[in-house]
């Protein structure tokens, strides 16, 4: 007979529901037309990720974890959402998103891949000491979709989001797995993701002054 | 003085039966509030269907007795399935165990098929075309069913209502884990799409070409139609007792045979429904319909959810 699947502890639960609503994020980027709506999303994420860093703050009692959760939390959620919002400004006239494919395709492909990325994790054996491991597995599954998203989507912005989303999917993994880690490590971490928006930012503007689009389409063609 | 288990059982039926017409003028009521019109009284329903009895029934020309069955068949079915679930109660009644998940969401597919038949049986082209439509969407809606059983099987280890229902109730620890969300959060989108709400399909409208589930019925009229009406209220207040007696709050259920227990547990049920439904409205009134070729994208969307909510509990977790 089938034995009932073990029931998580409530605290555990509700970090793996943390989790599932970061990863759940990710999923609505790829249904996400409007670039504006896209990084009101990664701001909603990045919420849940500070989120996942002060449970893990109030439950292990380190001072260090509730720096990390607002430094990151001023950061993810103010911080690159408004610097985001500036650049869409200056660049009028794109609005939405393109796509590569469709969106039902984009989520059929990604319900494959993060449940590879489950299983790939499920066959770690990866010891846990605060969150619980399905956290990592979908830490991982986060990563992958945004490496998908940034493939689905040819438009700058759209691929910017996929990056900073990689980055979150990044943070949980790191919660999961290293805890302890030396918050120094944790902030360099937040001040790369500065500079990936400042060159982000720089790609997206010359190129909207080159062809008077985000799209990256124009890149593939050769010039001689 | 205690109930015997075969009365409480003829109890749910009547509790469905009498109860739906209800919960629909309430809902209808409400949704029109948020529209800013006053709406119809809430016994409307129930005018509705009585006046239909009183009407005389005409068919198609070339219409057999398909055309005449059907909406017969599909009443007896919504009839049935109150049979299988935990409508009243906590514990399992004679007749609740004739049939697991997948026999109920049998019953119900086959009330469907009947409700199709009957459509492409008429000849009208506005008929035919809302049942293939229906059958089409079902079909996408059907992984998403299969795989709310599968989660629901590996929380509980069977796939009884009444298994699923008490576990819910265990602890708190079943309600947050993310499986158990998961699930539900998919069987809520199945059931928008089934009620035939926005973001699949505005109930209330009056555009054929807009139409999925009410353009099957454009061809029937008296009693057969008044059964048909009076059928798809009882649908929706069957899904939105699965939804809450089985996956969200199995709480209010008569767990004795007690005459109090199960009246309470009759109006717990019916207040239930009717804060469901009205939450429901609101998401009606806050979303615009989705174009039709974009329905598989929100069926792809419960999918993900249900696919999900099966995945970590392979984790281990979940």
């Amino acid at each position: 007979m089938l034995a009932a699947a073990p029931v998580p502890s409530v605290f555990n639960g509700t970090a793996e529901v943390l989790a599932m609503v970061v990863l759940l994020a990710t999923f609505a980027m790829f249904r996400t037309q409007l670039l504006r709506a896209q990084v009101k999303l990664y701001a909603v994420q990045s919420l849940f990720v500070s989120g996942l860093a002060l449970a893990a703050a109030v439950t292990r009692g380190e001072s260090e974890l509730y720096v990390l959760a607002v430094v990151s939390a001023a950061v993810k959620v103010v911080a690159i959402p408004a610097v985001m919002r500036r650049l869409l400004d200056r660049i009028d006239g794109s609005l939405a998103g393109h796509e590569a494919f469709s969106v039902t395709t984009a989520v059929l492909v990604g319900i494959a891949v993060a449940a590879f990325g489950f299983f790939a994790v499920g066959a770690l054996e990866v010891r846990t000491a605060l969150l619980p491991r399905a956290a990592l597995a979908i830490g991982v599954a986060v990563i992958l979709e945004s490496f998908l998203l940034m493939i689905a989507r040819t438009d700058v912005p759209s691929q910017a989001i996929g990056f900073f989303s990689l980055e979150n999917g990044v943070s949980i993994a790191g919660l999961v797995v290293a805890t302890g880690m030396p918050l120094l490590l944790e902030l360099l971490f937040l001040f790369d993701l500065l500079v990936a928006v400042v060159a982000f930012g720089v790609m997206m503007r010359t190129l909207h002054l080159r062809s008077a689009t985000v799209s990256a389409r124009g890149l593939e063609r050769l010039r001689g | 003085m205690v109930l015997s288990p075969a009365a409480i059982q003829a109890l749910q039926v009547a509790t469905v039966l009498f109860g739906a017409p209800l919960v629909q003028g309430v809902i209808a009521r409400v949704e029109a509030r948020l529209q800013g019109r006053r709406g119809p009284r809430v016994l409307q329903p129930y005018y509705d269907i009585a006046k239909l009895f009183s009407k005389e029934t005409l068919w198609p020309d070339h219409a057999t007795w398909v055309f005449l069955a059907a909406p017969v068949v599909a009443f007896c079915c919504y009839l049935i399935f109150p049979l299988l679930i935990p409508v009243l109660t906590t514990y399992g009644l004679p007749l609740g165990y004739i049939a697991d998940i997948f026999g109920s969401g049998f019953v119900l597919a086959l009330a469907a098929f009947a409700v199709a038949l009957a459509a492409a049986e008429s000849g009208a082209p506005y008929a035919q075309l809302g049942s293939s439509r229906a059958m089409t969407f079902a079909a996408l809606g059907e992984p998403i069913f299969l795989f709310v059983v599968f989660a629901v099987a590996l929380i509980t280890a069977t796939d009884l209502p009444y298994v699923e229902a008490a576990t819910v109730r265990a602890s708190v620890a079943q309600i947050v884990r993310p499986a158990h969300l998961l699930a539900a959060a998919a069987f809520f989108l199945l059931m928008l799409s089934d009620t035939g709400r926005i973001p699949v399909e505005t109930h209330s409208g009056t555009l054929e070409f807009g139409m999925i589930d009410e353009a099957r019925t454009l061809e029937h009229s008296g009693p057969l139609f008044a059964l048909l009406k009076w059928g798809s209220a009882m649908k929706q207040l069957l899904l939105y007792t699965v939804f809450i007696n089985v996956l969200v709050a199995p709480w209010g259920l008569a767990s004795t045979g007690a005459p109090g227990d199960v009246v309470w547990a009759i109006v717990s049920l019916l207040g239930k429904a009717i804060l469901l439904g009205c939450a429901v409205a609101v998401i009606d009134d806050s979303f615009a319909k989705l174009r039709l070729f974009k329905v598989a994208g929100f069926m792809a969307a419960g999918f993900l959810l249900a696919v999900l909510a099966v995945l970590v509990l392979f984790l281990g977790a979940g």
